[in-house]
């Protein structure tokens, strides 16, 4: 069964017509590798590996050649949506010389792929792709030259041709037989040359997803699809609190319901394992309704959270500092302080694992981000030795960032166990995904600066209060703790890590907090509470979002009382060419002529605006910019983003469609995150927990989009997975300015706060 | 013992009285088209046509499509022979991480069914109560008008 044990083999992926000529064409150019140089000469100073080869420094992790030819090749990263696998076999087939097709692709097993940590922080194409390019280059020319010393010619005369070295008589030697002749278990060789950017044929092609098709005719590709011979279901019976805690609990009534095989109790984790799906569910339920609970103290001991955020303890830490221009002696100082609420991940799928124990050992399938490290938590919650395990990744529906799927991998698991031999599936209810995920953290942002009479900025001051980004769990052997939340509330409890922030330069609570304008004074702040009565973890861009958003809600406000328009305002102060570049294009593809933005200006029923927002990920990832244009109902205070238009740089972009695909995804998000998206919860739990109660955004709801990428073939590939959330963000919120002339300040902008604003 | 009539065969299965559709499709008749999302009626994964209309198995009991006609994506078309809006969800790349991907194309087939050349705005309304977490509206909104096109 292939999906079982993830060997994924796209030979026979269905495509149309259409695309599949585009394919052909493809491999074609792909069969007749140019000649190349392999490797570099003597005496050329010799790179540094990859990281992520440095950590996996064996070839034959990264790629094998069986006897016959045919080629796997090996990925740590993981498909979460993004287009990850598709990527990873054209950089391979690239560097190959093999059609796509004839690749096998194995990803996220602890059991046959290299450990590159979590797939997350649009790291995959910068880390993962550029190990898995590296190490097919050096396998590559090692073939390469294991024939041309058989045929005694020089290695620089051969071509590769889908697989077969051809040789300058005609003469063709597979691979298969090219690697009889050498060893590709050895280091990979630092040496080891890609293909220049110019004869590159698949990367930088928008190649068709390869997962596209299956998922298209309902074909098995997700973990919920996974049906193993004698599978039974498992359901958790949820506290009615965080800080719940069993008293007691009867748990006769319930192994009694139909369909029942199983109720597991230890310390406050209840769960029943039963026949049908539906009837686990049923049990669950009605097991959570049966105990007894001491439902524990208050969150935020029954205050709001942005009272808590400020006043609770904190580790304050200047993350980053400049010393030159001041605040004072300036024509312009300002200052403002924005708010938002949290915000979840929401997938349409909940998290669901599979789990099985036999013989000792333990299998699970999960659609984690992170295979080893779900590992090494999943050992630390069992006691049980991480060898004993084995993680599987399988695709689950979208997470964008650390949502329950670790969490559900441990609750199938503890299921397992009571059934020894037998497998079983857990799914959480969507209602269960919204309570018990972690959320995204509720955030507030502080800014002060100071404008020159000329419009530049003198000085920039951002502080930011934040709960953790980032609560994975972590790699083997890395923090004490465990952060799989039911071994929390086991007989013998772990205890969670202790949460860090993540140093710059990426950044957890103050990713993106470093301007990216040129104030001669700067300062970022982080106040950082490491204690979350709401568990808080990676949210797509983590604190990034929030932090860039708000910076540009600053910047506009303070074009405005320069009297700049904000497209001009931003040239003044910006120096990266790069940021000119998208800022340009995204402004010349709008047709906006900006002017500056009058405050408090006369109301009409309706208003009209556009605005900008400018971003680089990270402050070392792509370049976005967004162009929005809004109307407003000052009648209701309903907001509708009626068009987006994005231009990216993302250096070398591997497959130019899928990026837009990311871009355009996560600018709808970002609406959604903006205008409507807000947890609420009352004294014990997250209550946000439908889609009627956390509505995200639909299709009447969705911009028009055009999007531009400004190819740079020269220049290594940067993340582009989070880079539109921000500057689309920000985009509405400077349209919302520009047409109404007022500023909402707390995220989401719901008709309420746009309301209240109005009528201030 | 149940007789449903499924993709154009008849199927039958054991099941308890009121078990809702979307739970015997997929693990019952182990059909993957179909996925379960909310299970509230709310997000339009588990959509599924029941006599040519769309309709969300999460919330239909299995006493109420006895006698009717049960379609699946694995029933609409086939890599061999896509529906329209299959091949116009390839062609347009219209998804990421595809869960929501079997409610988009079930609803956009019977709303192109119904309405065999929509404009775009019909198209964001009757697909509104469809949700995608990935973004890809835009992309839908192509895909179906594309689809629609050749159906003309
Ligand atoms: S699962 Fe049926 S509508 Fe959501
Ligand atoms: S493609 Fe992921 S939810 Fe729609």
């Amino acid at each position: 069964m292939t999906l079982m044990d993830n060997r994924i083999h796209f030979a026979s992926a269905p495509v149309s017509l259409s695309r599949r000529r585009f394919v052909q064409g493809l491999a074609a150019a792909a069969a007749t590798g140019l000649t190349i140089q392999f490797r570099l000469a003597e005496g050329q100073p010799v790179p540094d590996l990859p990281a992520m080869i440095k950590r996996n420094p064996n070839l034959n992790a990264w790629v094998r050649i069986a006897p016959d030819g045919a080629v796997t090749v090996f990925t740590g990263r993981v498909e979460i949506g993004q287009g990850c696998l598709t990527a990873m076999l054209q950089i391979a087939a690239e560097e190959l010389d093999v059609a796509p097709g004839r690749i096998t692709l194995v990803s996220g097993d602890t059991a046959q792929t290299p450990d590159e940590g979590v797939t997350s922080g649009s790291f995959s194409m910068k880390l993962g792709g550029t190990a898995l390019g590296h190490a097919c280059a050096d396998a590559r020319g090692t073939l390469v030259r294991a024939a041309a010393e058989a045929w005694k010619v020089d290695a620089s005369t051969l071509k590769v041709e889908d697989g077969s070295i051809i040789g300058p008589s005609g003469a063709r030697m597979h691979y298969g037989e090219a690697a009889s002749r050498v060893s590709l278990t050895r280091p990979v060789d630092p040496a080891a040359r890609r293909k220049p950017a110019s004869s590159q044929r698949i990367i930088g092609s928008s190649y068709p997803r390869v997962d596209i098709p299956a998922k298209v005719f309902g074909q098995p590709v997700f973990i919920h699809d996974l049906r193993p011979e004698g599978m039974l279901f498992g359901a958790i019976a949820r506290p009615p609190a965080y800080a719940a805690r069993v008293v007691s609990v009867d748990l006769a009534p319930i192994k009694a319901m139909p369909g029942v095989v199983e109720v597991v109790r230890d310390g406050s984790f209840l769960g029943v394992i039963a026949r049908r799906e539906e009837q686990a569910r049923a049990a669950a339920e009605k097991l959570a309704a049966a105990a007894r609970w001491d439902v524990g103290p208050a969150l935020f001991a029954g205050k709001g959270v942005f009272e808590h955020l400020l006043n609770a303890p904190a580790e304050v830490k200047v993350i980053h500092e400049t010393r030159g221009g001041a605040l004072d002696v300036v024509s312009i100082r300002h200052k403002a302080e924005y708010r938002r609420a949290f915000q979840a991940h929401a997938s349409i799928g909940a998290s669901c694992a599979l789990a099985q124990c036999a013989d000792g050992k333990l299998t699970v399938w999960s659609h984690t981000q992170g295979p080893f490290s779900l590992r090494a938590h999943l050992a630390k919650a069992l006691r049980t030795p991480e060898v004993s395990i084995r993680v599987i990744h399988a695709q689950g529906a979208g997470c964008y960032g650390h949502n329950g799927a670790d969490d559900v991998a441990l609750d199938a698991a503890l299921l397992a166990r009571a059934v020894a031999g037998r497998p079983v599936r857990v799914q959480w209810s969507h209602e269960e995904e919204m309570a018990w995920e972690p959320w995204g953290s509720a955030m507030i942002v502080r800014l002060e600066a100071g404008v020159a009479g000329d419009g530049r900025l003198t000085a920039w001051n951002h502080d930011v209060w934040s709960f953790p980004h980032s609560t994975r769990p972590g790699p083997s052997g890395g923090m004490e703790g465990c952060n799989l939340r039911s071994a929390w509330y086991l007989a013998e409890p772990l205890k969670a890590s202790k949460p860090r922030d993540g140093a710059l330069p990426n950044g957890a609570a103050g990713r993106n907090a470093v301007p990216i304008y040129a104030a001669a004074s700067q300062r970022v702040t982080t106040h950082f509470l490491a204690e979350m009565p709401i568990r808080t973890s990676a949210l797509r861009t983590l604190g990034g979002f929030f932090n860039a958003v708000s910076a540009e809600m600053f910047l506009d406000e303070l074009a405005a009382m320069s009297g700049h328009d904000p497209v001009s305002f931003r040239l003044k102060n910006v120096r990266d060419e790069r940021l000119v570049a998208v800022l340009s294009k995204a402004v010349e593809m709008s047709g906006w002529t900006p002017t500056p933005v009058s405050a408090g200006r006369k109301l009409a029923r309706e208003m009209l605006g556009m605005g900008v927002g400018l971003s680089r990920y990270k402050n070392q990832d792509s370049y976005v910019a967004v162009v929005a244009e809004v109307s407003v109902d000052t009648a209701s205070g309903a907001v509708r983003v009626l068009r987006m238009w994005s231009a990216t740089d993302t250096g070398r972009s591997i497959n130019p469609d899928g990026v837009i695909n990311q871009i355009e995804g996560g600018m709808v998000q970002a609406a959604s995150w903006t205008l409507l998206e807000s947890g609420r919860f009352d004294v014990g739990i997250m209550k946000a927990v439908d889609y009627a109660d956390y509505p995200i955004i639909d299709f009447t709801g969705s911009p028009k989009i055009q999007s531009a990428l400004i190819d740079r073939p020269e220049m290594p590939p940067l993340g582009a997975g989070e880079g539109s959330q921000a500057p689309a963000g920000a985009a509405i919120a400077n349209a919302i300015f520009a047409a109404t002339g007022r500023r909402i300040t707390e995220i989401p902008f719901t008709r309420e706060r746009v309301l209240a604003a109005l009528q201030a | 013992m149940t007789e449903l009539f499924v993709n154009g065969r008849k199927v039958r299965v054991e099941v308890p009285p009121g078990t809702r559709l979307i739970y015997v499709l997929r693990n019952d008749l182990a059909l993957n088209g179909p996925k379960l999302g909310c299970a509230r009626g709310q997000c339009g994964a588990c959509t599924i046509h029941l006599d040519g209309i769309a309709a969300r198995s999460c919330q239909i009991s299995i006493e109420a499509v006895q006698g009717r006609s049960i379609t699946t994506l694995e029933g609409l078309g086939t890599p061999d022979r896509p529906h329209p809006v299959q091949a116009a969800f390839i062609a347009e790349q219209a998804l990421q991480c595809g869960y929501c991907t079997n409610g988009m194309i079930m609803q956009a087939a019977a709303l192109i069914a119904a309405k065999p050349s929509p404009s775009e705005a019909e198209v964001s309304a009757m697909m509104n109560a469809n949700l995608c977490r990935c973004g890809c509206q835009p992309r839908v909104v192509r895909a179906v008008m594309k689809a629609a096109g050749r159906t003309l």
